[in-house]
């Protein structure tokens, strides 16, 4: 108790994002609080429309209309981010998405466009920055040589080599990683993570790691929040999270993810009932009580706020002790 | 005595793929190659593969990208011919030249797949409705219109959604949903083999359970048997009776998941089973 | 069916959109104009008995000094009301305009579709006709088809057959576009799955190319039925002007055009400018309406 908390690199304060559609408004961010500290891989975990990737895209200033950002702030190494920020996208923070095609202009080698981007966000001659892009290369696991490639030359997972690259170049303080292995092979997928937490280590980057897979969770990530029909459901060290989930939400997910485990063979999946709400339909009260099978009378009226800094549940108030 | 033994053995395995290969031509155009005076240049997509599926059982093959389980899917489907090698459903081949129409027709009403995407999987400009009473009316299995509705919101209801969604169109539904109409469609013409291509990959973790599960509900409910393929073992080992690991088109290993995964025996497997991200390691 | 599309997103978005909105107007104006001419105008143009020599070269408005008629828009060489003749050509340059992009339509489809789907040498074969015919422009393909064709038709024939000769040779004309696009778009939908599980019904070509592929590419072709609606309209205007078209005494706007032209520097103004303005104003209107409709179909937009 007597040891001060590290000061957190990112924080996000009330995060409301809301969505514009022919007169009518939708949240698809609620109240979203977390935060991010240095040289840690925080994991973002949930499923399509959890507003996973609108995070990431808040976090970055991207959120163009119909949306915007309606309430709350985002606080980046002590200082407010309005949406926008150029100072800061691209140099402090930089991001890795699903697809390297998105990131990698195909008509460019890759050298050309790594030396662009070192250029851009510091101040280096061409020699000097050639040769601390060929540096990164290497980093990354890249062979020196293919400076001068085109993209297409690079299977999947080179190319998502590449584009770590490029996120590294700026040498930013926090990297968001938008499902960086999901259309890769498991193999591939192994070594990127790999990468990635040799990487966080080594320069101390954090990650901000989003993704579906708990999988992709357990073997990467440092914390996990885990995002439900755009409100946080959970939060906590990952092996805390996975071993004892406290929300309702976040053990069903678990219970309901395959394991390869000779022991649970051919056993039917748990499988949590309904389906996620669409943005119209989330109803008052806690955005899960309609799919919960532990429901209090609370949970119909009231939206929990996250108790004891774990899991926005109303079940955690009933219980007596520490956690 | 051999002819009779071989006999037996095919007649015991409901499917039988027997030595499948499936070559694609990636050479230049013919002038180019004469030209530069070289050799045709194949890739062996499938090489060699032979595996058995018994009646009512899960046969899953396993593989990363290039391995060629898609490949050996669409033969087994009869959507595409083997370069050599036979697939034979209780005997009968699609591709034997003196197949006679009617017996090609009920080995189409047989063999029936699901697919990756939900969203591809469905004709967007069509009904839910007419959608599962395309395969009635094509096979002629039922005359009356009004039985065969009947019949579609039967399917309906077997994978969990309602008859009032007949009138609906696929982007009214969500992706798990979509996939459920897919097994629907598939269901609708009594077949005996599903091939399931990767029909979770595309899902969230919490709908794919529930399509895993009605999988094998309706697997139990019609004595179906499942050719299940996919990349993940994970999601493989709750479903598969046997599994086959694939290698750039090469089947290199081949058990039932528990003796696959306690005691793996082919380096490639090894490699698989420690590269997949698994909820329960320890980090 | 009908709520649902006055509720669709697409029409919200058409009524907020202002060029969008008034462009179909004026072309829909301009289009009942055109069929109720009879109804609207004074007297048939058309009609040789009707007509009175000495109302010639009236300016609009005024009252001309022999008869005494007012005439909205003035009159031509001939004595003929300006604003009746334009009219009952708009319904000629309208009729072969919309028969014209039917047929192309239906050819370019049709080809689009086979080539597509089918691909292999039939898909080169019409390819490579697509592309051969393209590098010609369009109006010296109409005129050269539609020589062809009249130089091979008895001659007591030709006055008749004249608008369906037009009709011919613009549809002709015009089939590529639609050909090229849906093909392309009969190349990304073959490889979807759901034509997959029509193929393991074992349906024929030519039904999942009917049932399946055809009602997903409909959108591309509406565009570009639009723009080659007022493409053909001109196209016909053009030929009429070039005196290839349609015979004289049926005038349409473009021979109209024609005859203006000869008169505009002897101080008859509005011979030329009235219907060289409707003109205008009906091949604009299509566009704008058909550049608005093919961003708001554009799936890449969405």
């Amino acid at each position: 108790m007597a040891i001060e908390a590290p000061k957190p690199l990112l924080e996000v304060r009330n995060l409301d994002v809301t969505l514009k559609k022919r007169d009518t408004f939708f949240k698809v961010l609620d109240d979203l609080s977390f935060h991010v500290y240095p040289g840690e891989i925080l994991g973002l975990v949930g499923e399509s429309g959890a507003g996973k990737s609108m995070t990431g895209s808040a976090i970055l200033g991207l959120i163009e209309k119909p949306l915007f950002i309606s309430k709350g702030e985002i606080i980046f190494n002590g200082q407010r981010i309005e949406n926008n920020a150029i100072s800061v996208r691209g140099s402090l923070i930089s991001m890795v998405f699903q697809d390297p095609l998105i990131s990698l202009n195909p008509l460019r080698r890759i050298g050309d466009q790594l030396v662009e981007t070192i250029r851009t966000h510091i101040s280096l001659d061409k020699k000097q920055a050639i040769t601390s892009a060929k540096n990164l290369l290497e980093e990354v696991g890249i062979d020196k040589n293919r400076f001068h490639d085109y993209p297409h030359t690079f299977s999947g997972g080179m190319r998502q080599r590449v584009v770590i690259a490029l996120a590294l170049a700026p040498r930013p303080s926090l990297i968001i990683a938008d499902e960086p292995t999901t259309a890769l092979d498991v193999s591939v997928q192994a070594q990127i993570l790999a990468l990635l937490k040799r990487l966080c280590k080594e320069r101390g980057t954090s990650i901000i790691l989003i993704t579906h897979d708990m999988g992709v969770i357990a073997e990467t990530a440092d914390r996990v929040a885990v995002l439900y029909s755009g409100s946080l459901a959970e939060i906590g060290a990952t092996f805390e999270v996975l071993s004892n989930p406290m929300h309702p939400y976040t053990q069903g997910l678990i219970a309901a993810t395959p394991r390869i485990d000779p022991e649970t063979l051919n056993k039917k999946l748990y499988q949590i009932p309904g389906k996620m709400p669409n943005l119209s339909e989330i109803p008052d009260g806690c955005p899960f009580h309609k799919r919960c099978l532990q429901t209090t009378p609370q949970c119909y009226q009231v939206k929990p706020p996250l108790l004891y800094e774990r899991a926005s549940c109303w079940l955690l108030e009933n219980k007596t002790g520490a956690i | 005595m051999l002819v009779v033994r071989k006999q037996n053995w095919c007649n015991m395995s409901f499917l039988t793929a027997s030595r499948l290969s499936r070559n694609f031509d990636l050479s230049e155009p013919w002038i180019l190659r004469k030209i530069k005076g070289q050799p045709k240049k194949l890739l062996k997509a499938v090489d060699n593969a032979s595996f058995l599926v018994e009646r009512g059982q899960t046969y899953a093959l396993v593989g990363e990208s290039g391995s060629g389980k898609s490949t050996i899917a669409m033969m087994v489907a009869g959507l595409l011919k083997p370069s050599s090698g036979t697939v034979t459903i209780n005997g009968d081949n699609f591709f034997e030249p003196s197949q006679n129409k009617i017996k090609r027709i009920a080995m189409r009403k047989s063999v029936q797949m699901i697919f990756q995407s939900p969203y591809a999987s469905l004709n967007p400009r069509w009904r839910v409705g007419d959608i599962l009473k395309e395969p009635i009316v094509t096979f002629n299995l039922i005359e009356d219109e009004n039985d065969q509705n009947r019949h579609a919101c039967e399917l309906l209801e077997q994978v969990g959604l309602f008859s009032k969604d007949m009138s609906k169109f696929p982007h009214e539904f969500s992706g798990g949903q979509r996939q459920r109409i897919c097994i629907a469609r598939a269901l609708a013409c009594k077949p005996e083999i599903i091939i399931c291509d990767e029909p979770t990959s595309a899902l969230d973790v919490s709908v794919q359970a529930q399509v895993l599960n009605l999988l094998k509900d309706l697997q139990r409910e019609f004595s179906l048997t499942y050719l299940f393929i996919s990349h993940d073992l994970a999601v493989v080992s709750t479903m598969a009776n046997k599994i086959g690991v694939l290698k750039q088109g090469i089947l290199v290993e081949e058990a039932t998941p528990y003796k696959l995964f306690s005691y793996p025996e082919h380096d490639y497997t090894k490699m698989l089973l420690s590269a997949a991200p698994d909820i329960s390691k320890p980090y | 069916m009908i709520r649902q599309f006055f509720e669709s997103d697409l029409y919200h978005n058409f009524k907020n959109t202002p060029v969008a909105f008034f462009s179909f107007i004026v072309f829909l104006i301009i289009t009942l104009m055109a069929i109720f001419a009879n109804i609207i105008t004074p007297h048939t143009p058309f009609e040789p008995s009707t007509l009175n020599l000495m109302n010639g070269f009236t300016p609009p408005l005024q009252t001309n000094e022999f008869t005494g008629d007012v005439f909205l828009m003035g009159t031509d060489d001939q004595g003929r009301d300006l604003f009746s003749t334009i009219l009952y050509g708009l319904r000629i340059s309208l009729f072969v305009g919309l028969m014209a992009v039917l047929l192309s339509m239906t050819l370019g489809v049709a080809l689009g579709l086979i080539a597509g789907f089918v691909g292999g040498w039939i898909d080169t074969i019409i390819m490579r006709f697509a592309d051969i015919q393209i590098t010609f422009p369009s109006i010296l393909v109409a005129m050269l088809i539609y020589g062809v064709a009249k130089g091979l038709m008895p001659a007591d024939m030709r006055y008749e057959m004249s608008i369906t000769v037009l009709i011919i040779s613009i549809g002709l004309s015009e089939w590529v576009p639609f050909a090229r696009t849906v093909r392309g778009s009969t190349l990304v939908e073959r490889e979807k799955e759901y034509i997959t599980s029509a193929r393991m019904l074992g349906l024929t070509n030519l039904k999942i190319m009917l049932r399946h592929v055809l009602p997903n590419i409909l959108s591309s072709v509406l565009v570009i039925a639009t723009i080659t609606f007022a493409l053909a309209i001109i196209t016909e205007a053009t030929l009429s002007f070039l005196g290839v078209g349609v015979p004289t005494t049926k005038p349409s706007l473009g021979t109209l055009i024609r005859i203006g032209q000869d008169f505009l520097f002897s101080g008859e103004w509005w011979i030329l400018l009235f219907p060289a303005f409707t003109l205008l104003m009906l091949a604009l209107s299509i566009n704008l309406f058909g550049d608005w409709l093919r961003d708001m179909l554009n799936p890449k937009l969405k």
